[in-house]
């Protein structure tokens, strides 16, 4: 198997995408830690999902926002195993407001937890691949490029993450760290349904010219092509999966080839 | 202090009013909190508590007494002094 071997650290791991990622990574013989925040029961689900694929699993809490619980993970991680392979920075917040309603507050926790953990983990992640080299992949979304309606925050701290991912792809090049970032349009996760409840959305905008909604396990599958010695000349890229949304903006009236 | 009074140090804080007049029977409506606002009430409640509270669970309270009572149930003994 590809990564069997390998340990992998998948932030906001227990639940939607992340899910998707720990699982098709352990599908692929990594070890993982899945991390979660404020759903353990989610987490420990995971895991368990996870070790019936034979690999082994561990959960860790930690809010991805805060530069003190980052570093206790890291020093929990750096103790128990002294490596890391593979890491992924997939967990997201972000608060649903029109532009003039948003405050700094606002901004600070969805910037902390969607830019600035890429950062910070990385940093950290960078020392447990020191001379073994790794992959690191983030997930964002078109939101960064496109404006969806009350998104503003969240897209604006996806557009960092990318930026984020050009420079760090950059700089841990010579230490054979891969840095990649994944950019999904909507998935079908419960984070979703939490924006149908807001109103931000409505599920007919997600159908893609695929045909369908894109599902955790279509950016997964991704993912783990990126974290695979296939994918080492990629390096700093936003590698889209959108079912073609994004190229097929002004084809939707001529349903073009029809 | 007692349980109550750090919660209500913690509401106050992030809600932005004076501590005073929060009740057990306040909700989060009349300090206008929005939903940034108890989200981040209850995870500074669970990381000084050590606890953790389920979005299942914090949805069905009613007020500020229901908030309070559940993180009593869940805090040992020893610790509500």
């Amino acid at each position: 198997m590809p990564l069997e071997g390998k340990l992998a650290l998948v932030t906001g791991g227990g639940r939607g995408i992340g899910k998707a990622i720990g699982l098709k990574l352990a599908s692929q013989g990594a070890d993982v830690i899945v991390n979660f925040f404020r759903h353990r029961d989610a987490a420990l689900e995971t895991a368990k999902e996870i070790e019936a694929l034979g690999v082994k699993a561990e959960i860790i809490r930690a809010n991805v926002g805060d530069a003190a619980k980052i570093d206790e993970m890291f020093d929990t991680i750096d103790s128990k195993f002294g490596r890391l392979d593979i890491f992924i920075n997939n967990a997201a917040s972000g608060v649903g407001r029109p532009v003039l309603e948003l405050d700094s507050k606002a901004w600070e926790w969805t910037m902390d937890i969607n830019a600035r953990a890429l950062l910070l983990c990385t940093q950290r992640a960078a020392r447990l691949m020191e001379g073994r080299g790794g992959k690191v992949v983030s997930i964002s979304s078109l939101g960064s490029s496109f404006v969806l309606p009350n998104y503003t925050i969240v897209g604006v701290s996806k557009a960092a993450l990318e930026a984020l991912t050009r420079y760090l792809a950059i700089e841990l090049a010579a230490k054979n760290v891969c840095v990649n970032t994944v950019a999904a349009s909507a998935v079908a996760t419960d984070a979703l349904k939490f924006y149908f409840k807001e109103g931000l959305a409505k599920d007919s905008h997600y159908v893609t010219p695929a045909g369908r909604m894109v599902t955790p396990e279509d950016v997964a599958n991704v993912v783990a092509f990126l974290c695979s010695e296939e994918a080492f000349m990629i390096r700093g890229q936003i590698i889209v999966v959108d079912g073609g949304t994004s190229v097929g903006l002004f084809a939707a009236a001529g349903k073009g080839g029809e | 202090m007692t349980i109550e009074e750090q919660i209500r140090d913690i509401v106050a804080r992030i809600t932005r009013v004076d501590k005073s007049i929060i009740t057990r029977e306040s909700t989060f409506k009349d300090f206008k909190a929005d939903s940034l606002d108890v989200v981040q009430a209850l995870v500074a409640v669970e990381e000084l508590f050590d606890i953790e509270i389920p979005d299942e669970v914090a949805q069905k309270f009613q007020n500020f007494g229901d908030f309070v009572s559940y993180v009593e149930s869940k805090v040992p003994q020893t610790e509500k002094v």
